[in-house]
């Protein structure tokens, strides 16, 4: 009965460093992974939900808060160039369309691993404004080396006073 | 085996397979949609039905349908019109997708819209793999004129190199090569080696200015409203020349894909 008690527990172990191994390769919050994930089928993104093109960038939900929406792919982020405000939280929403990527944002300690067929997420807050690029850290295929987006990071004023296209992504510009 | 270590040993298992991916029956958090007015692309999307669709098409079949195509673009899917794509060796998953998005309205052409419309699922699948098996390589008999490079290409052919080849990693532009070949291909992207330059130019520009918007997750419009009208046009000529080097080359150039 011990032995086998001492089997049970060793199982739970393995599992239990799988399991933080997973978690801490995709940054996801350990919950997401009651139920399989969050089920997002990395080609049919833009059919609808949540990351359709018309959804992606800098948006200010109903409660006041700041969400981001980044798709990674083979081999740009979309959009390119986001617009955040600066000391304020704004919580990061980024999935992949094909491989692994890694959004990384330099100057700061920054980074979001974008995985297929799941969104990772996080909340952070920058301090002041200034431009800072974003490369892809993680290597996804033959055009990983010019992957690179750019985060512009703009005054909580300058930022409600700029026109809703502005504020959703600095693409056009 | 008594019912706390089957218990332990069931609880042990699940958490490992778990770990491993593996779906277990468990209720999730539904997916949130806060999606405004959504735009849609493109309806078409690489699932594995959609492959299995699109790459068994019947070539033979295609051929007899293809008749009709021979027009515009060429008996032997080389156009003599520089505004009208040539279609030999496109690989069939990207002639698919335009075929469809010609269908369903997605990608505007007045004069190709009422050509695909009549055409079934299978008809679309078929002409694919006829233009995708026809040969690429430069026919000693076929004599005619292709467009002469400009006297200032030297300049343009150093710039399209650079981009076909290394992108602009200070833009984001990831280099030509690594979806349109020939280094890495990616699904749903032609190889460009024997496309028209008057039709790549076209077509960048349509995406430059969101004309063109069938792409899937913005990836071509993302790239090309970013190049200046020179690299445009050095891109251009750069794959209109290869194409024209490859059919007045002495030896059979490589065969697409």
């Amino acid at each position: 009965m011990r032995q086998k008690l001492g089997f049970a527990i060793s199982i739970a172990m393995v599992g239990c460093i799988i399991l933080a191994t997973r978690f801490y390769e995709v940054d996801l919050p350990v919950w997401h992974f009651f139920g399989g994930g969050t089920g997002i089928d990395p080609a049919t993104l833009h059919l609808g939900g949540e990351f359709v093109e018309s959804n992606l960038g800098t948006t200010r939900e109903s409660d006041g808060s700041f969400t981001v929406r980044i798709l990674a792919q083979q081999y740009v982020f979309v959009p390119q160039c986001v617009v955040v405000p600066s000391g304020v939280p704004v919580h990061f929403r980024v999935t992949s369309a094909d491989q692994v990527h890694l959004l990384k944002i330099s100057d700061t300690d920054f980074s979001l691993k974008a995985v297929p067929g799941a969104v990772s997420e996080v909340t952070t807050e920058f301090a002041k404004a200034g431009t800072f690029e974003a490369p892809c850290g993680e290597f996804c295929g033959a055009g990983h080396f010019a992957m690179r987006a750019r985060l512009e990071v703009v005054s909580a004023n300058e930022f409600t006073g700029m026109h809703a296209d502005q504020r959703r992504s600095c693409d056009s510009r | 085996m008594t019912p706390a270590s089957r218990i332990a040993r069931a609880l042990g298992w699940a958490i490992m397979l778990w770990g491993v991916g593996v779906p277990l029956p468990l209720s999730g958090d539904p997916p949130e949609n806060s999606a405004p007015a959504v735009r849609v692309s493109s309806n078409v999307a690489w699932t594995p039905e959609t492959i299995k669709q699109a790459s068994n098409g019947d070539p033979f079949r295609g051929m007899l349908l293809a008749r009709r195509c021979g027009h515009c673009h060429g008996s032997e899917g080389f156009s003599a019109e520089p505004f009208v794509p040539n279609l030999a060796g496109i690989d069939r998953l990207s002639i698919w997708k335009q075929l469809e998005d010609f269908r369903s309205g997605k990608r505007i052409s007045p004069v190709m819209q009422p050509i695909v419309v009549p055409l079934s699922p299978r008809d679309i699948a078929d002409v694919s793999a006829y233009f995708s098996l026809l040969p690429t390589f430069a026919d000693p008999q076929d004599n005619r004129a292709f467009p002469q490079a400009t006297t200032d290409f030297a300049k343009l052919r150093a710039a399209a190199q650079k981009l076909v080849g290394f992108g602009d990693g200070h833009r984001g532009i990831p280099p030509c090569q690594a979806c349109h070949g020939p280094v890495a291909y990616v699904k749903g992207a032609p190889a460009l080696s024997t496309q028209n330059g008057h039709y790549v130019l076209t077509q960048l520009q349509h995406f430059a200015d969101g004309t063109r918007a069938n792409d899937i997750n913005m990836v071509m419009r993302t790239i090309a409203r970013q190049l200046t009208a020179e690299e445009l046009g050095a891109l251009a000529e750069y794959y209109g020349a290869g194409r024209a080097a490859d059919r007045h080359a002495e030896s059979p150039g490589l065969p697409m894909q």
